[in-house]
């Protein structure tokens, strides 16, 4: 069952790829559409099964495919893992991931190259789906990675543009770099516990014998890996270039996959991180700091789609937060939240984009209220979901943050947690305003929109208006339902229930502000941000962080390049050579001096010769 | 037939070279019939990779005396090691004469046969004097392929590619003599078997000098960092069959050349030179692969790349422990094809556009989708992409890096990051975006697919199963690496 979920959706994958280089001109609209979308639909029906087993069996389901290399104790096994940790991860990503796939179907449907989009769409799925439900860290890396190549096809669709592709080689160069620390974290994981086997499992249960040093090493290179997939400082810088690609693409990056993976790898080596608070209060400052920087940034941008990657990348620091301090289960509860309103908000962008034949500048849109009626409510719906406004989903997951963070007495995490939770508010609404309030610039012909596309947003903001009862605090009459289900082992928390109504009430009025701020702003009549201080200059220009990368590690790489071609090769390894080649030249030119044909010469070599060899016989018979 | 079968397998390229020569056979025939000699031979090593047997060692001997006052014979032999070269050296031979197939140069094709019978008989040989005849043997076809069926300064580059290369074979030849020496000097009896060269004693002075001798040949082949400057002319301008078994094989006799001869006749001075080595190896991954970034030709592109590699397998093997050894062996097979394979991919687009200068490529993916895919397939196996053999050579040795030392781990660890810089700025400027070239370009046909498939198959196979392989060599490769570890204990 487990191993059919993984390796369907890489089958399906094959199958469509096979079928779509066969002819690429073909139009197989319906077959493509039956195996691109079929396909999910079974993940879902799948993993709902392995859910429902889980609910009424054992903790774990395993499930071992093929024994993957045994070398030494290099023992790895292609074999899957399902926990409470990886159902709830599973469920919503083959569920969103489905409902992406129709509105895929609906939004690709002229495109030329929709089976291999359906391809490239199925192996995303697959390489996500591989990396949660790996028993062992090696096949999570290979998932890692294929998610990490996935992105980089979906991203660079578009390929005849040269800027598409740079913008998913950057996603992937970053990405490694990521995981160029994660591999460095197995190998010393496996150097130190592998002799105990390499599952998670088995790592878990002698990860005490691993002394604390070196335990916080590896979670640090751990975590780098986290920062790239999950676009953390420093190596977020590829996220929103990854607009790039088609809506889809963006909706379930950000949604249901790829960013989500650096949470859960957190979250999945929860029984390391336990060993070591340093680390984890690292790991909460990276998030912190990069929400607010996000935050900071989109409240600058025009692009809808770029508003929306940063939003993204500000609420995944929320989540490193979340896991960072030990509230492993609110940070995944954030995950699942924050997937149902990000999938909408970036297919109702998508929506928006499409109804005004491909316009992404939110100043150059408008007015859309009354022509898109369903975008906007269910969008207005995210937006609240996201701004933590209660009763909807965002409010319970980032409460259940703000309060863990506050709670554990990091007050200055807490406090820029909360600072943002205002930027976002004043930054959603300042895009919808902006979008469907304000006046409206030009009149502007829709292109009407497929059921494909719009159906699905209602699913998701009924998802986004109740996800969040899945976890509601004991303070506000819940039960935590979600924390009690994963069972990860979160820290305790110790506050009065004022205080967290306190906490909460605080976001609220904070969240309110921002809202009403954004009001007053762009409701009217929005205003692009002009570069008219130095503050904002940076802001716009996203403080020149891709400038900071292009002078120091870009520029560099490329000059040693040109150094060693231009230099070292030539200059000092062939200048050694050819010096050998020049002095042999050179003592040829000697040797033909000496044969001149001049017998007066010979005679003199003669001579010389006699002399030496007579010299030689005196010597040895004694006589000198 | 089976009684011999490793000469057959030997001499059955050139037997036919022979008798295509002899009878002066049209260039229809001569296609054909070594195309057959390839197949049959693949045929030949499969039986013998059947019947293999991966607990023994040395299986199918033949040994019988050949000038016997001079103490040369002839001693041929196989192992996993030398197995998995010949598996390489036969499953190659074909693609590349379908390859060749509108080649119209009859020279051409009685190079490829004779570089067939060299390559072959240096990796099955176990008498050293045996061993530089083949040795020798390989580098003439190479010499003429460069120097009269290559493009640009192919004189120039051919005379560079041999002159450094006999350097090597000399001091090599040097050391061979003397062990010979050494071994009539202690038993009043001439030989140059290998079995009977590990049983000598030396001192530790004498050993350095002859262990440099066989490492120098080997270092110039691989080629080491400092060494290498013959490689990128002559890959650029060897026509593509040369550079293919120069990448895929020759580069690998190197690292086959340090395993049999120098870890079986000095292991205890190898690790006298493994810090130089280790450095050495480690400066070279890295060198190599920022040199490949701003490189234009595709040719020397990947000629770097394949040193950046080959630095690596070559690292892998003086790490001495189980995880490294299994990498490296890996590494020479899974590299082997996937460089076959991009550099058929660069010889298809050479055929097609008479150009490997990236400047004047870009957008074959709009033009040729089924390329493009093989073409981005092969050159992610290069970068070690998971699914790909690839991938799991690197994590073995990875592995084996940080089992050795943290340090020599993280910078064998950036090989994640190397190999990827070139190679995807590389597809960007040639599948993808605008086309800087109007000549039509034709999507793969049906004989070029066939002629890719089975590398794709094998690259996929041993990156989805490498246990299918893996117990083939991973016993013996064992006790090979307790005997060289107890050798070195001994001296400590």
């Amino acid at each position: 069952m487990l191993s059919l979920i993984v390796v369907l959706p890489f089958l399906s994958a094959l199958l469509l790829a096979i079928v779509y280089l066969s002819n690429t001109k073909a139009n197989r609209y319906a077959f493509y559409t039956i195996v691109g979308v079929g396909t999910p639909v079974i993940m879902t029906l799948l993993s709902l099964i392995v859910g429902y087993q889980l609910l009424n069996g054992s903790d774990t389901i395993h499930n071992t495919l093929l024994q993957w290399i045994d070398i030494g104790d290099f023992n790895i096994s292609i074999a899957f893992m399902a926990d409470r940790l990886s159902v709830v991860m599973i469920s919503f990503i083959t569920f969103i991931g489905t409902l992406i796939h129709i509105y895929a179907a609906g939004y690709m449907k002229e495109d030329e190259a929709y089976g291999k989009f359906f391809a490239y769409f199925n192996l995303f799925m697959g390489s996500m789906l591989l990396l949660v439900l790996a028993d062992n860290p090696i096949m999570m890396f290979v998932g890692w990675e294929l998610v990490g190549l996935s992105s980089y096809l979906l991203i660079g669709f578009y390929h005849h543009e040269s800027a598409n592709i740079t913008a998913a080689n950057k996603a992937f160069i970053l990405n490694r770099v990521g995981d160029f620390g994660f591999i460095m974290a197995l190998a010393l994981l496996f150097v130190n516990v592998g002799g105990g086997g390499f599952t998670f499992d088995a790592i878990a249960a002698n990860i005490s014998t691993i002394d604390h040093e070196m335990l916080s090493l590896i979670g640090i290179l751990l975590f780098v890996g986290a920062m790239g997939k999950s676009a953390q400082i420093p190596l977020y810088v590829w996220l929103p270039d990854a607009m790039a690609g088609p809506t889809p693409v963006s909706a379930l990056i950000h949604a249901a996959t790829m960013v989500t993976a650096g949470v859960y790898m957190v979250a999945r080596y929860s029984f390391l991180y336990v060993e070591i608070p340093d680390v984890g209060i690292f790991i909460a400052s990276i998030g912190a700091a990069s929400a607010l920087f996000a935050a900071i940034i989109a409240s600058y941008q025009s692009d809808i789609k770029k508003i929306l990657a940063y939003s993204t990348m500000s609420q995944l620091g929320y989540m490193f937060i979340a896991v960072g301090l030990g509230a492993y289960s609110s940070g995944i509860f954030h995950v699942f939240t924050h997937a149902f309103f990000k999938a909408l908000l970036f297919m109702g962008a998508g929506a928006v984009i499409i109804a005004l034949h491909h316009e992404q500048n939110i100043f150059k849109m408008g007015g859309l209220k009354k022509h898109l009626k369903l975008v906007y409510i269910t969008m207005f719906i995210a937006t609240l979901a996201i701004s933590g406004i209660p009763p909807f989903a965002g409010f319970f997951s980032k409460d259940a943050i703000l309060v863990a963070a506050f709670a554990s007495e990091h007050y200055v995490i807490w406090s820029v947690g909360t600072v943002t939770a205002m930027l976002t508010a004043f930054y959603m609404f300042r895009m919808l305003f902006t979008v469907f309030h304000s006046e409206q610039k030009d009149e502007h012909a829709l292109q009407p929109l497929p059921n494909s596309m719009t159906r699905p947003l209602v699913i998701l903001a009924f998802g986004a208006a109740t996800a969040g009862f899945l976890g509601v605090n004991e303070a506000y009459g819940g039960s935590s339902a979600i924390n009690t289900f994963l069972a990860l082992p979160d820290m305790k928390l110790h506050l009065s229930h004022a205080t967290e109504y306190m906490i909460g009430g605080l976001n609220v009025i904070l969240a309110l502000l921002g809202m009403g701020l954004a009001y007053k702003l762009f409701a009217k009549d929005a205003q692009e941000a002009q570069e008219n201080t130095l503050f904002k200059r940076f802001a716009i220009n996203k403080f020149y962080i891709d400038e900071v990368y292009e002078f120091f590690i870009v520029k560099p790489l490329l000059g040693m390049s040109d150094l060693i071609a231009k230099v070292i090769d030539p200059k000092i390894f062939d200048g050694f050579i050819n010096l050998n080649v020049w002095a042999y030249l050179r003592s040829a030119g000697l040797f033909t001096k000496l044969q001149n044909g001049k017998v007066r010469y010979y005679a003199l070599y003669i001579l010389v010769g006699v002399s030496a060899m007579s010299y030689y016989m005196l010597f040895k018979l004694g006589v000198m | 037939m089976m009684h011999n079968i490793l000469t057959n397998i030997i001499f059955l390229p050139l037997l036919m070279a022979v008798i295509l020569g002899v009878i002066r056979a049209p260039l229809k025939v001569l296609k054909w019939g070594a195309f057959f000699s390839s197949v049959l031979t693949l045929f030949l090593v499969l039986w013998v990779a059947y019947n293999f047997d991966p607990h023994a060692g040395m299986q199918f001997i033949q040994h019988s005396p050949w000038i016997k006052s001079s103490g040369f014979s002839y001693f041929i032999g196989i192992d996993f090691l030398s197995l998995t070269m010949l598996l390489l050296i036969t499953l190659l031979m074909p693609p590349l004469y379908i390859y060749m197939m509108q080649e119209e140069r009859k020279g051409y094709w009685y190079n490829m046969m004779l570089l067939q019978t060299g390559v072959t008989g240096a990796v099955l040989s176990l008498d050293l004097v045996l061993f530089y005849l083949f040795w020798e043997t390989m580098l003439l076809p190479i010499f003429i392929m460069i120097g009269k069926y290559g493009s640009g300064m192919r004189q120039y580059n051919a005379m560079k590619i041999i002159l450094m290369t006999i350097l090597g074979s000399m001091t090599m030849l040097f050391s061979i003599m003397y062990l010979g020496y050494m071994h009539f000097e202690t038993t009043g009896i001439w030989s140059f078997a290998l079995q009977d060269l590990t049983t000598i004693v030396f001192d530790a002075k004498t050993s350095i000098w002859l262990a440099a001798g066989f490492l120098l040949a080997f270092a110039i082949k691989i080629p080491l960092v400092g060494f290498h400057t013959w490689m990128a002319p002559a890959y650029g301008s060897a026509p593509t069959p040369a550079v293919v078994i120069m990448s895929s094989i020759m580069a690998k006799l190197g690292i086959y050349g340090i395993w049999r001869f120098g870890f079986g006749l000095f292991e205890t001075t190898l690790i006298y030179y493994a810090p130089t080595i280790i450095v050495l190896a480690l400066i070279g991954l890295l060198y190599y692969a920022i040199r490949a970034i701003k490189e234009e030709n595709l040719r020397r592109m990947f000629a770097y790349s394949s040193g950046s590699h080959l630095s690596l397998i070559a690292l892998g093997l003086f790490l001495t422990n189980i995880y490294a050894w299994s990498g490296s062996l890996y590494f020479i097979g899974t590299h082997a094809l996937a460089s076959a394979g991009i550099f058929i991919m660069i010889g298809l687009i050479y055929k097609r556009f008479k150009t490997v200068r990236i400047s004047d490529l870009g957008g074959i993916a709009s033009k040729a989708p089924i390329f493009a895919f093989f073409f981005a397939f092969f050159a992610l196996s290069i970068a070690g992409l998971p699914g790909t053999g690839g991938f799991v050579a690197e994590i073995l040795i990875i592995i084996g890096a940080f089992k050795a030392n943290i340090w020599i781990g993280v910078f064998t660890a950036t090989t994640m990051l190397s190999a990827m810089i070139y190679i995807f700025w590389m597809l960007q400027r040639t599948l993808f975006g605008q086309a800087n070239n109007n000549t039509e370009f034709s999507d793969l046909n049906f004989r070029e697919i066939i002629m890719l498939l089975p590398l794709v198959i094998l690259l996929l196979l041993t990156g989805i199963a490498p246990s299918l392989f893996t117990p083939m060599f991973e016993p013996q490769l064992s006790v090979f690496l307790q005997d060289a570890l107890h050798a070195i204990g001994g001296v400590k």
